[in-house]
């Protein structure tokens, strides 16, 4: 093989990062596999050392979302035969014994949430535009390695996708090798640096990712099997119908190690919807749970003191239906969750108000509920011990402002505010995103939601006291967001439901649009409050469907 | 523009439409990178959820005539499955993407 046959060192530059890596020199950290299953299904290309060290799996630590993605190519792409069985060995064993200690992972929960939300990489822009024009940039982030691991991971990308070396991100000269070199010295005076933007990401990555950290030295250490069995609070916030309070019950699953079963039951509290689960669930290396229940998944961090755990469980084609929510492990003692209203208003008489929470007291009197002053309880309805429901009566003078809620035994801070008028309302999120679908590619849906905005005790919009006052009732409608000549897009990208929900159209081209267009397009969500003309919009961009499903994750399953 | 006089009724239109409120064309000084508030996952340049004003305006559009370049060149590798690697044969049973649309498959890599 020589540069005089082209092929042949293309063939090479595919192949060679991809099977039989040498194994790396010794002390660099690489860490044994003491697995018999990941050695036997693994070893027919990843050699073990003397030290029981296989070629590049012993040199990256990774979250299980990311081991799963790369055990899944070996299997598409270089044609390694794993039984579903095996495979999940495999995974949980990667995934705890090189996985990422709890203070690395948190930063980038989102990525395994699965949450749109707004992240830019500002510490190297080099390797945020090298990366992250592709793929999420937490994908680089869940990942550790040593600089060799990181040098075959771009090696990689090369050998899979030769179009990169060609192609300019974002606005960056991306993977390509060919530019102008700059002469002029910088603005601090020294040379340019003409490296090129790959070298440069590749030795940000090397420093600030690196396969051996303290972080993991001493959770690797510290990490136990998570004993998680009992009885937990459930305090979550459905986008577009607010909190949901409930319970689930967790057992330990005797058929493996780490497992779980899980019986939910919550109900979203401004509605009275009650919604009842069970599944089963795993966790990777001590604190990531990953769980199932019907065709909803939970992924949840569970924090060091097993008291409490948080995350998002999530549902839908694209992930876009989701709850976040907060477990806290429940004890013998009353607990209040949270309230059916968020606010309260002034002048107001017999307001229904419900309770949620766990042991709470079922002998009990208008007299024992405090919710400071100016407000009061009228009659208890009813008293059960995960249910109260109370009349609750607002004095015209009482103060604006945020209440706790106490009962005997249990004080809930912050429960729920007393205002006196709606000043604004804010429509969320700001900016929506729904894919067109439901001829041959899923839809991806959006839900908006209106909360009204008090000014709070000093009167003046935008303060550190404006009070959120929770989901209020809005007409929702569709307006045109003018982009080019003859704008058209409210009529065809979907429809908005009274409760803030966006269901887009069809996919496939539209005959009835000019050039065949798709039903995408850019519109305003109008959210206008019933009782009174107080307007607040969002931006929803209603795009095309992806063609890879890249985002499908197997965890817990 | 202010240096450029229309000289025919099209022309006098043009500069009359981009007065007001068409946000796409009064956006000045490019190159500009989108601000895509929405996701930390999207994009190339220009993307593919979003165009480079951050709308739909000018997306490839309809996206099934497009998509076969994207496939055969591995272009939107995130976006589209690649000729090289994940789907080979994609597009065997779709001939003409804007009749054959509905036969094109979901690829889980």
């Amino acid at each position: 093989m020589t540069a005089r046959n082209p092929i042949a060192l293309a063939l090479f530059m595919l192949i060679a990062p991809i099977a039989r890596a040498q194994p790396a020199p010794p002390d660099d950290g690489g860490m044994p596999v003491r697995n018999d299953i990941v050695r036997a299904k693994c070893g027919a290309c990843h050699r073990t050392d003397d030290k029981g060290r296989m070629s590049r799996i012993s040199y990256r630590r990774a979250t299980p979302e990311n081991w799963e993605k790369t055990i899944k190519r070996m299997v598409v792409l270089n044609h390694a035969s794993l039984e579903p069985a095996d495979a999940r060995i495999i995974l949980k064993y990667l995934a705890d014994q090189q996985g990422l200690a709890p203070e690395e992972a948190r930063p980038v929960e989102f990525e395994p949430e699965r949450r749109m939300v707004e992240f830019s990489y500002d510490k190297d822009k080099d390797t945020a535009d090298t990366c992250g024009s592709c793929h999420s940039i937490a994908r680089v982030l869940s990942e550790r390695r040593t600089k060799e691991e990181w040098e075959l991971l771009v090696a990689m990308h090369r050998g899979y996708y030769p179009l990169v070396d060609n192609q300019p991100m974002n606005g960056g000269q991306g993977f390509r090798r060919t530019r102008p070199m700059q002469t002029e010295p910088g603005p601090d005076g020294r040379p340019p640096d003409n490296r090129h933007p790959m070298d440069k990401a590749l030795e940000h990555l090397t420093k600030t990712l690196p396969l051996k950290t303290s972080e993991w030295a001493a959770w690797s250490a510290a990490m136990q099997p998570p004993k998680l069995a009992g009885r937990w609070a459930i305090i979550g916030a459905l986008p577009g119908k607010g909190a949901v309070y409930g319970q689930v019950t967790i057992a330990a699953d005797p058929s493996g190690a780490d497992s779980f079963t899980t019986e939910t039951r919550y109900t979203v509290a401004r509605t009275g919807e009650a919604v009842s689960r069970t599944g089963k669930a795993l966790v990777y290396t001590g604190y990531q749970w990953r769980g199932r229940e019907g065709e909803w998944r939970q992924v949840m961090f569970v924090e060091r003191d097993w008291k409490s755990m948080s995350g998002r469980w999530f549902t839908g084609a694209y992930d876009e239906t989701g709850v976040d929510v907060k477990l806290v492990r429940l004890s013998g003692e009353p607990a209040i969750f949270g309230t059916s209203v968020a606010a309260l208003k002034t002048s107001s008489t017999a307001q229904a108000v419900r309770i949620f929470g766990a042991n709470l007291p079922t002998t009990l009197t208008p007299a024992d509920v405090g919710l400071g002053q100016g407000v009061k309880a009228t009659r208890v309805v009813s008293a059960r011990p995960d249910e109260i429901a109370l009349e609750i009566e607002v004095a015209a003078a009482a103060p604006v402002g945020v209440r706790d809620l106490s009962l005997p035994g249990a004080v809930k801070t912050g429960a729920l505010v007393v205002y006196d008028t709606i000043d604004a309302i804010k429509v969320t999120p700001q900016a929506g995103m729904a894919r067109v679908g439901g001829n041959v590619f899923p839809k991806q849906f959006q839900q908006f939601e209106a909360v009204g905005i008090n000014n709070g005790p000093d009167g003046k919009p935008g303060t550190a006291d404006d009070l959120d006052l929770g989901i209020v009732n809005v007409k929702w409608s569709i307006e045109e967001y003018t982009a080019t000549f003859g704008d058209d897009d409210a009529q065809y990208v979907g429809t908005l439901d009274e409760n803030g929900l966006f269901t887009p159209a069809v996919d496939g081209p539209n005959p009835k649009r000019v050039g065949d267009r798709n039903n995408v397009g850019d519109v305003w969500v109008v959210a206008e409050l019933v009782e009174r003309p107080l307007r607040a919009r969002a931006h929803l961009l209603v795009t095309v469907p992806l063609y890879m499903a890249w985002f499908q994750a197997e965890g817990g399953k | 523009m202010n240096h450029l006089k229309p000289i025919n009724r099209k022309a006098a239109r043009v500069e009359r439409a981009t007065e007001p409120d068409v946000v796409a064309l009064q956006r000045t000084g490019l190159p500009q990178l989108p601000h895509f508030p929405i996701g930390c996952s999207l994009v190339f340049s220009p993307g593919w959820e979003a165009d480079r004003a951050g709308g739909t305006a000018g997306l490839c559009q309809p996206v099934e005539r497009d998509l076969f370049d994207c496939h055969i060149g591995c272009y939107w590798p995130a976006q589209v499955p690649d000729q090289l690697n994940h789907a080979p044969d994609w597009t065997s049973k779709c001939a003409a993407a804007q009749k054959d649309w509905r036969k094109i498959d979901l690829i889980f890599p």
